[in-house]
């Protein structure tokens, strides 16, 4: 009896599971490889190391494969969340994290995965701090970093600094993300940019030069392993043949040109979705308040009267052009939208420019000379409209383009009248310490970096003293109030702005696009990742 | 009668001839390895800062230039340059550190396969075009030709290239008109060769058809085809024993310094077609400041252009026994 | 009765004779007539951008259409008919006096000054010239001036060898050897009996080669290292086009028309150029 019902329920048991299985044999079938491929505007990677990724398509693979102690919100960048690390405490400027526990490195070139701890964390952290082994060693100077026990991480900082400003030197972004120790040690460093091991969602399979990188899932991902098999990152670098991938299907995820008339095209063919999304790259020219006539305030002044950014929104497109009226993007804390900024908007009004321009003594307008700028589109097409429009006040601008590198190479060398920069900084104080601060200015500052208008070197406005806002700077960096802090930043901008200094014109959004089945498994705000990040909720 | 010349072979005669030739080479091709590093090196740009993006600071940048060896006495790195190109290694990437024999590897069937085409379409359509026209001097035929031919030379090639992707990709969509194909997947990579394949094709036909045309009335006007045309010899023999042995010779030369030309070419079509190959690999390594991977990319392509030199003198040779080998 | 005819005459009959060759050096003139009025003959200022009617299709207040920046296409490829005349002739004519100069010494000389000059020129000519070119521009830096210069580099060996062929055969003519018995300086021996043997030749070379040289201008501005913008140019406006050759193919069409017909120009009278000067060839 016992006998006949066990068998008979295993005999139902089967009967069932067959059922089920032939029910499910349609869906299995075409979900057996959930590859997911995407393709960038680029001719191949430069290196996936995470400590000196910089560029797009390899910002991207990172992101699959690293993680951070913290974690932007997937999708909106203005949450943090734990990621390696549960929890956290903090004491002035001491730092404790507790790490997941459990959290397995991807196996590599025949070595199996082994488990994450802090002796990993503290030698990340040490490698991005290095200025040899990574890009963004400035901002880890004076930290320590140790490990107090397996699963727990002490960093001490020089001074105390406040979540805004701290975290996204930890979270996952740049010199953020944590390599695995035994990978980077075995595989050296050179071997590791083109072998990326860390503890993200996806890990690294294989890479052919010029063609492509693919990732397989990590069933041991610590948040549940991925809905997708597999993500191909292609590299092609031409738009119409990622547009026909897309079309064909070989292709469901494709960075776009971010400009207009694309989105417009795309987001006009059936079965193609187009995202845009932010914090995007702040455009920005900076006058070089060292170089005649651009030490005159007046001059200055006409310029930002004589510049429409409506213009130049429109040239680029309100798609993917977001105005920009102050040096801080208003979606991090500390900046300012284009309505309260008011009056320092300067609106285009060109016979306020002319008659600026004539108490100048240029009543016709002036040679503003030679003015260096990349062959890139994202600075080229944005400066021949500045040019054009600058022309309609007389003033005369010679373009002299040159490769990319060799102009942040010659726009540090001070060589420009005015310089256009497209840049993003993970915060207030990044953006203006860096562009505002007197250490920063390029040749001559203690630090030199990219603080192209002098401000705080020289005499702005001509009253016969130094206009500095250094101390605005540096107190807001150290303010550990919130609300305050954000004040501080605000005033510094409006002091900025006040000197004519710089002219914000606009924020380039990211622009890609997808087959309408992709789900990135979140809501696309915004994301410093530069692609619509691809984790484990990513479905197809 | 002038006897028509035959063809012989001077066995001992012509290897001597040949060595003597590739050590001419020798010298010149150092010369070009100079060249090409120097040129790589007084280029401006900063590698370092091409790889650190604009985000990095002054200190990373120095640092990653001492560890790329930048800051190294230039005789030294040249050394290292010679060095490495004589054990057949062409250094890493200086971007990516992946070697660069490896990138090269990668593209070069694919510059390679592009350029054949290009020259055999050329003189499959170019010999015998140039012969007709050459036989029909000054009537319509021979005008046509003349047209097309010049037309063709005055074609840019990436323009052609962008004519061909609109005719027969966009409107037509016939074929496909970016990317190289993939190259195990003989029928995927055989259609993406047709488009570019035919714009450097197409520019080659031009090119030989004019000047088969010119060195066919050469021999048209020597001595012993008149004669042999006096005595009456039916014009298919004539045409065949006499002019096109002739003609083959400057025929073959042509065809030599054409794909010197055409090499140049094949490098925008890459662009155009954003095929992989020698020419993006190129361009892309002038982008980004790599001068390992531009001083390679260079130096193979002058070894092609030395190597179709040396090829194009010793099949003269071949050909053509009246050449003193001295 | 037969009139003597001087060979500059017979030359220029000859010329005229080949019709292709005549509606080629019309094409050509009409070319240059357009770059010289392009500020009097083009409808629009090719600068002035309006970024809100930008890529209109052809039409009848836009023959050409606009392009991104709303640009008027025919303006611009008027305009660009200057840059792309100016560096080739320029730049022709730059190569051709220095490769002359070098070439006629080379031969003139002998020994060492002969073989640096021509394992020189060997050497520059190992490069196909887009490879070449493209350094030269990546090392000058970009700029009317410095294209013209680096395209002048490509041309330059040509020049040599076509002036140092037959300036060794001229050398062993016997007025020459006597001229230098009697003591007639180098300087003078070039200028009075060498070079205006081979300048002829030289000459129709050149201009077959303005046509070489302004696709060399325009394949390097289609990589990006020409003529910096806003100057029009026609190598310049097609790259631009390039990236909207789906949905905007007038971009890239016009301004390839252009260069196309210019060359075609230059070619056509060259060809009838050579027939003149090659006498094997005459019929």
């Amino acid at each position: 009896m016992r006998e006949f019902f066990g068998s008979s329920l295993v005999k139902v048991g089967l009967g069932v599971l067959v059922l089920i299985g032939t029910a499910l044999v349609p869906l299995v079938q075409s979900q057996q490889e959930q590859v997911l491929t995407i393709a960038f505007d680029a001719a191949d990677l430069k290196t996936l190391d995470p400590h000196f990724a910089s560029a797009t398509m390899d910002r991207a693979v990172v992101d699959m494969v690293f993680n951070g102690l913290v974690r932007y919100k997937p999708g909106d960048i203005t949450v943090f969340e734990p990621d390696l690390a549960q929890s956290w405490q903090v004491n002035g400027n001491v730092w404790t994290f507790n790490l997941r526990r459990g959290v397995m490195c991807h196996p590599w070139g025949g070595n199996p995965g082994y488990e994450l701890t802090s002796e990993d964390v503290v030698y990340s952290l040490t490698k991005a701090a290095d200025a040899a082994r990574s890009a963004y060693s400035g901002e880890y100077t004076g930290m320590t970093f140790e490990a107090v026990d397996k699963y727990t991480v002490r960093i001490t900082l020089p001074t105390a600094l406040s979540e805004v400003l701290f975290f996204p030197k930890i979270a996952d972004y740049a010199g953020g993300f944590i390599v695995c120790k035994k990978a980077v040690e075995d595989l050296g460093d050179d071997a590791f940019k083109t072998n990326p091991v860390g503890t993200g969602p996806f890990m690294f399979q294989s890479y052919s030069p010029m063609e492509k990188v693919v990732l397989v899932k990590n069933p041991n991902y610590f948040r549940g392993a991925p809905k997708l098999d597999k993500v191909v990152v292609r590299y092609m670098s031409d738009v119409t043949a990622r547009e026909s991938g897309l079309e064909t299907g070989e292709l469901d995820v494709i960075e776009g040109r971010p400009e207009q008339p694309w989105v417009e095209k795309m987001q006009a063919k059936p079965g193609t979705v187009v995202d845009t999304f932010g914090p995007g790259e702040t455009v920005v020219i900076h006058w070089n308040m060292t170089k005649k006539p651009f030490d005159d305030i007046r001059v200055r002044w006409a310029l930002d009267f004589c510049l429409s950014r409506e213009e130049l929104v429109a040239a680029i497109g309100p798609a993917i052009a977001e105005p920009l009226c102050a040096p801080v993007p208003p979606v991090l804390a500390g900046g300012i939208s284009c309505t309260d900024v008011g009056v320092l908007r300067y609106d285009q009004n060109i016979e306020t420019a002319m008659a600026l321009l004539a108490e100048a003594g240029y009543p016709n307008g002036f040679d503003a000379g030679e003015v260096v700028t990349s062959e890139r589109a994202e600075y080229l097409i944005p400066m021949q409209n500045i040019q054009a429009q600058l022309a309609e006040c007389g003033v005369k601008v010679t373009l002299k383009v040159v490769d990319h590198s060799s102009m942040h190479t010659l726009i540090r060398q001070d060589v420009n009248p005015m310089v256009l920069y497209v840049a993003w900084r993970p915060n207030a104080d990044a953006f203006l310490t860096r562009f505002y601060h007197s250490a920063s200015i390029v040749v001559t500052g203690a630090k030199p970096d990219t603080n192209f208008s002098h401000i705080g070197g020289v005499d702005a406005d001509g009253d016969g003293s130094i206009d500095s806002i250094d101390s605005l700077i540096e107190t807001a960096r150290s303010e550990l109030i919130p609300g305050k802090q954000i004040w501080l930043w605000q005033k510094a901008q409006i002091e900025i702005m006040g000197l004519n200094a710089a002219y914000p014109f606009y924020i380039k959004k990211f622009v890609f696009a997808r087959k309408p089945n992709v789900n990135y498994g979140y809501t696309l705000i915004s994301t410093l990742a530069l692609y619509p990040p691809i984790n484990e909720l990513t479905s197809k | 009668m002038a006897p028509a010349p035959q063809l012989r072979y001077h066995s001992d005669e012509m290897i001597g001839y040949a060595i003597r030739r590739i050590l001419i080479s020798i010298p010149i091709l150092l010369a070009v390895l100079t060249i090409v590093f120097l040129l790589a090196r007084v280029a401006p740009g900063d590698p370092a800062q091409a790889i650190l993006g604009d985000y990095a600071s002054k200190e990373a940048v120095q640092a990653l230039r001492e560890r790329m060896g930048l800051n190294r006495p230039l005789w030294q790195q040249y050394l290292d340059f010679i060095v490495g190109l004589a054990r057949g290694n062409l250094g890493k990437s200086m971007i990516t550190g992946f070697p660069v024999a490896r990138q090269v590897a990668y593209a070069l069937p694919y510059t390679i396969e592009l350029t054949l085409s290009g020259i055999i379409f050329g003189a499959v359509f170019g010999i015998p075009l140039g012969i007709y026209t050459a036989l029909r001097r000054n009537r319509l035929p021979d005008y046509l030709g003349r047209i097309f031919s010049l037309a063709g030379l005055s074609f840019p090639t990436f323009y052609l290239g962008i004519l061909l992707i609109l005719a027969f990709a966009v409107w037509l969509k016939l074929f496909p008109a970016v990317g190289g194909g993939d190259l195990h997947n003989l029928g995927d990579n055989l259609r993406h060769l047709v488009l570019p394949g035919l714009t450097l094709g197409l520019i080659m036909t031009a090119y030989v058809t004019r000047m088969s045309r010119s060195s066919i009335l050469n021999v048209l006007n020597e001595d012993y085809v008149r004669t042999a045309r006096s005595k009456g010899l039916r014009e298919r023999i004539v045409i065949y024993k006499h002019i096109l042995k002739n003609a083959l010779i400057p025929i073959i030369s042509i065809i030599g310094v054409y794909s010197i030309v055409l090499i140049g070419g094949s490098l925008l079509v890459e662009i155009v077609f954003s095929r992989p190959g020698l020419g993006k690999m190129m361009v892309g390594a002038m982008l980004q400041r790599d001068y390992i991977t531009l001083q390679s990319v260079m130096v193979i392509y002058a070894g092609f252009v030395v190597l179709i030199n040396l090829l194009t003198d010793l099949a003269y040779g071949l050909v053509d026994p009246r050449i003193k080998y001295d | 009765m037969t009139r003597m005819i001087s060979p500059r005459r017979r030359m220029l009959r000859t010329f005229l004779r080949n019709k292709t060759s005549v509606a080629g050096a019309a094409l050509a003139l009409a070319m240059i007539l357009v770059a010289v009025l392009a500020p009097w003959i083009s409808p629009y200022n090719p600068l002035k951008q309006n970024v809100y009617y930008r890529f209109t299709p052809p039409e009848a207040s836009h023959p050409l259409g606009t392009d991104f920046y709303g640009c008027d296409i025919l303006s611009r490829v008027l305009w660009g008919a200057r840059v792309s005349l100016l560096v080739g002739t320029a730049s022709v004519l730059l190569g051709m006096v220095f490769g002359m100069v070098l070439g006629m010494l080379a031969a003139y000389k002998g020994g060492r000054v002969e073989s640096a000059i021509m394992r020189a020129t060997d050497v520059m000519m190992s490069f196909p010239d887009e490879v070449f070119g493209i350094m030269i521009v990546v090392v000058l830096g970009s700029g009317l001036l410095k294209l013209v210069i680096a395209i002048a580099i490509l041309m330059a060996p040509r020049f040599i060898r076509l002036a140092h062929a037959p300036t060794l055969s001229l050398k062993e003519r016997d007025y020459v050897s006597a001229a230098r018995a009697i003591g007639v300086s180098d300087a003078r021996i070039i200028t009075k009996h060498i070079l205006p043997n081979i300048f002829g030749e030289l000459l129709v070379m050149g201009t077959l080669w303005v046509g070489t040289a302004i696709r060399l201008e325009a394949n390097l501005s289609f990589l990006g290292l020409g003529v910096p913008p806003p100057t029009p140019t026609w190598g310049n406006m097609i790259r631009t086009g390039m990236d909207h050759l789906t949905d905007a193919w007038w971009v890239s069409v016009f301004p390839g028309v252009a260069i196309l017909l210019t060359v075609f120009a230059f070619n056509l009278m060259g060809d009838g150029l050579r027939d003149v000067t090659d006498p094997k060839l005459r019929a």
